[in-house]
């Protein structure tokens, strides 16, 4: 029997933490969300559009989230939700395919960063279950994991609810017998299938009154908290929300998306609880922001810099990152926000927290890594 | 899903040899096996053995795992003669599987542009379905299983760049062209096919000039992965003098060229032209591309490329940790040979080490599902539910990002087992779209169910494995999720 075949799924392995990646598909507005309401070339180049200083949460005097993102505010309060604005990858093509395929290899790479960082982690590929994309196919960034299963529900997870109990002794009874490495790995493999078969058993509400709405999104958000919960070696899950292209009429675009947004992820927190959300990095990113001045539409076109939500186990909330430009001399491009925070650098310090020790620049290649201080 | 008819479920439980006849019953009208045409397959004879023997040994090694009545045709010619077969691909007549292989027409676009016709997921879907024919239908077994090792060994991810509109024709003309003929030749095509200058930069490396500079990335794999190995001897100076001889070598762009895009040139421009020294060899000033050629003789004639390589094929074809003797022996014959891939082969095949070890290696999880849809005389289309069972299991062809390709150790994919499972119970299930089997046919065309176990395992099944598939409520299931049918 080899000695360095354990269980991989066990306790001590989901305390090294889960990964959610939230992707915003369609260039969110993050001028719209995390408002400079103190900045009156905003309130200039968004005359219809923009917030009014009164009408946003106010987060620091200067920016303010907009009050259909109001349920993220509490995670502000306790300093769990931290905010970078500015950011974005160097493409410029502002197509979303191309800059959602830009940010989601890493640049001109094989392979998505997260599979690359999944791969390249140290304890990489021992996890039967190592990533969940929530969804019908797999996002490009998942590129390559080690193993990685697009769900729309749990209940297609593992063997799936078909699976005869029989047929689980007779696997225990054959590989209990078998020599090298194949026996502890089965051993291993079937203890996932047991914590998978309890969490599909078990239809508890969510944890701490967390409710959360019928959408989509907080289906998929409330299954990945399942699987978070039952502790079954899950180390990256994706989901995507979509509906941000607000070219027209932006209010009218967005404020959906960013109410679901909110609800979501908040009823997703407060259903973790303390104690797992300390295990659990979210990460909240887009593909590009958008123009700073409004259309002829009452909307916005394609742009660069975007904003990117973080929150989990040990960041530094209360914060948002940016050095803030002026937006009436430090535009890019016809008139866009700047990325002055390269997407790669508020990823980096997530992915040293959840697996240190990682060759983050094999992960993240073509740019000078300068990881942002998002933990405290 | 469980299997509502399951096989093998309607023989007596627990009697290890009950079923429709019994073999001898068979025997008299089972048809000549060697004409395997279509999908079909006639009543035939499982390995009778309780340990893996010559003929399963050869079938476990030299092809994805036995289709219905294979063993019984490795013993009819010989295990010996069946290598011998087997090494000489071309001359094994696989007409329907070249014919079906022609369905994938954006894989045979010429010239190179039309591919970029194309939605690139559709081309990696058809290269992906192309693979998935030929490894589980082929009768070129070997040919497939070298395709598939070469296919690592230069391993393209073509997620990056042009390179996926291009690497269709590497598979094609690089990988396919070359599996089981001369090594020199495989490197050269390599390291001048469109795909590989995009994903190892070949593409943008030159001589220092204001325009750029070198770039090392092909030169140093071309050492470390393609050639020598790691410890192979060469140094970071030889890197930076191998890429020097192979700057100039560029690729025409789809966001620069309008004309021939995917076309490989040589811009003497770009080209490092002065002396230079690889591996205490000089290579004298003013060769041009001939700079090439030197390259690939001097890597090929090292004796750190004879053993990388053979050391890898032994990983292959003998074990996870192979024996150094017959490492020896392989990499010698590759280096009398030239590179000669038929002949290098040849003598592992003979080595003693490779008749001794058997069903030591685990199946990476590509092999396990290929072997069981062979096994089970599957009809795939090789569409989005298989492919998902592939990436399920973290082995989804060409989609590997690094240079080094998926590892052929078993360590990697021991946690692999969880999604085995399912695919056995979904298989056997019939309940994968697009694949299928013949279910009551193989019942009948087995015999009974332990020899059925035998086809499927390569050795007469223990009792306690035909307990837990009598006993699990899914008998094919059990039999292909068992340790020994992840083994070969």
């Amino acid at each position: 029997m080899n000695s360095q075949v354990t269980t991989f799924v066990n306790d001590q392995r989901d305390a090294s933490g889960t990964l959610v990646v939230v992707f915003l598909r369609g260039g969110a507005d993050g001028l719209n969300m995390i408002v400079p309401h103190g900045d009156d070339h905003y309130h200039t180049a968004r005359p219809g559009i923009g917030i009014r200083r009164g009408e946003t949460i106010d987060l620091d005097g200067f920016f303010g989230l907009n009050r259909h993102l109001a349920p993220l505010h509490p995670w502000w309060n306790s300093g769990d939700l931290a905010l970078v604005h500015c950011a974005g990858s160097e493409d410029e093509s502002r197509s979303h395919f191309e800059a959602q395929d830009f940010m989601e290899h890493g640049g001109l790479a094989a392979g998505g960063w997260l599979g690359r960082f999944l791969r390249a982690r140290p304890d990489a590929g021992q996890s039967p279950l190592t990533a969940v994309a929530i969804g019908a196919t797999l996002p490009e960034c998942l590129r390559g994991s080690p193993s990685a299963a697009a769900i729309q529900s749990i209940d297609e997870f593992g063997l799936g609810p078909a699976a005869p109990p029989a047929f689980l002794e007779g696997l225990a009874a054959l590989y209990r017998a078998t020599p090298g490495e194949l026996g502890p790995a089965g051993r291993s493999a079937l203890a996932a299938v047991d914590r998978i078969q309890a969490l599909t058993a078990n239809r508890h509400a969510p944890a701490n009154g967390a409710d959360y709405p019928a959408d989509p999104f907080s289906t998929g958000l409330r299954q990945i908290a399942r699987l978070i919960k039952g502790r079954v070696g899950l180390q990256a899950a994706t989901i995507d929300l979509g509906g941000w292209d607000s070219h027209i009429t932006s209010p009218v675009i967005m404020d959906g998306p960013m109410q679901q947004l909110a609800r979501g992820l908040h009823a997703f927190a407060t259903d973790l609880g303390a104690a797992e959300l300390a295990s659990t990095q979210v990460v909240v990113m887009t593909e590009f922001g958008r123009r700073v001045a409004e259309n002829s539409a009452a909307g916005t076109d394609h742009g660069r810099g975007g904003a990117m939500f973080l929150f989990g186990g040990g960041v530094a909330g209360g914060k948002i990152h940016v050095d803030w430009p002026d937006l009436d001399t430090q535009l890019t491009g016809p008139g866009d926000l700047p990325v002055l925070n390269n997407y790669r650098d508020v990823l980096a310090p997530v992915l040293a927290r959840l697996a240190p020790g990682t060759d983050l620049s094999a992960v993240l290649p073509g740019h000078p890594l300068q990881p942002l201080p998002l933990y405290s | 899903m469980i299997p509502r008819r399951s096989l093998l479920k309607a023989a007596a439980a627990g009697g290890a040899v009950a079923g429709v006849g019994g073999f001898s019953a068979l025997s008299k009208w089972a048809a000549p096996l060697l004409a395997d045409s279509g999908d079909g397959f006639d009543p035939f004879r499982a390995p009778e053995a309780g340990d893996i023997d010559d003929a399963s040994h050869v079938i476990n090694r030299l092809t994805f795992g036995p289709r219905p009545g294979l063993h019984q045709e490795v013993t009819r010619i010989g295990a010996r003669a069946y290598i011998a077969r087997q090494l000489d691909a071309d001359s094994i007549d696989d007409r329907w599987t070249d014919a079906r292989a022609r369905r994938f027409e954006a894989l045979h676009a010429w010239p190179l542009g039309e591919l970029l016709e194309y939605d690139s997921r559709e081309l990696l879907d058809q290269l992906t379905r192309h693979k998935i024919l030929h490894a589980t239908r082929s009768r070129r077994q070997l040919k497939e299983v070298m395709v598939d090792f070469w296919s690592d060994h230069f391993n393209i991810d073509p997620s990056k760049g042009d390179s996926r509109w291009l690497k269709p024709a590497d598979d094609r003309h690089v990988i396919r062209a070359h599996a089981l003929g001369k090594f020199p030749d495989l490197l050269k095509a390599s390291v001048l096919s469109p795909s590989m200058l995009w994903y190892l930069d070949g593409r943008v490396n030159q001589r220092a000039s204001a325009s750029g500079g070198p770039n090392e990335n092909h030169a140093r794999e071309l050492l470390e992965l393609h050639t020598m190995g790691v410890h192979g001897g060469y140094t970071q100076r030889d890197v930076m003098e191998v890429a020097r001889c192979l700057s100039g070598w560029t690729v025409r762009e789809r966001a620069k060229d309008r004309f021939a895009v995917g076309k490989v040139e040589f811009n003497p421009e770009r080209h490092d032209d002065g002396p230079k020294t690889v591996l205490g060899s000089t290579i004298p000033a003013g060769l041009g591309e001939g700079d090439l050629d030197r390259v690939i003789d001097l890597l090929v004639r090292h004796p750190s490329t004879a053993r990388f390589i053979a050391e890898k094929l032994c990983r292959r074809f003998i074990a996870d940790t192979p024996p150094p003797s017959a490492i020896k022996v392989v990499a010698d014959t590759f280096s009398r040979s030239a590179g000669d891939l038929r002949t290098t082969l040849g003598a592992l095949f003979e080595t003693p080490e490779f008749w001794a070890s058997r069903g030591n290696r685990i199946k990476r999880p590509f092999h396990f599902v290929v072997s069981a849809l062979r096994a089970t005389a599957a009809r795939t289309d090789g569409g989005p539910a298989l492919q998902d069972h592939l990436l399920r299991l973290g082995h989804a062809p060409f989609q590997f990002p690094t240079p080094d390709g998926y590892p052929l150790e078993a360590r990697p994919w021991m946690a692999t087992l969880l999604w085995r499972w399912k695919f056995a119970l979904d298989l056997a299930g019939q309940a994968i779209p697009g694949t299928s089997f013949p279910e009551e046919r193989l019942v009948t065309s087995a015999g009974s169910q332990a020899s059925f176990a035998a086809h499927l395992l390569g050795r007469l099944p223990t009792p306690e494995e035909m307990v837990a598939a009598t006993s699990s409520g899914a008998p094919l299931a059990m039999l292909l999720a068992s340790p020994a049918f992840q083994t070969f």
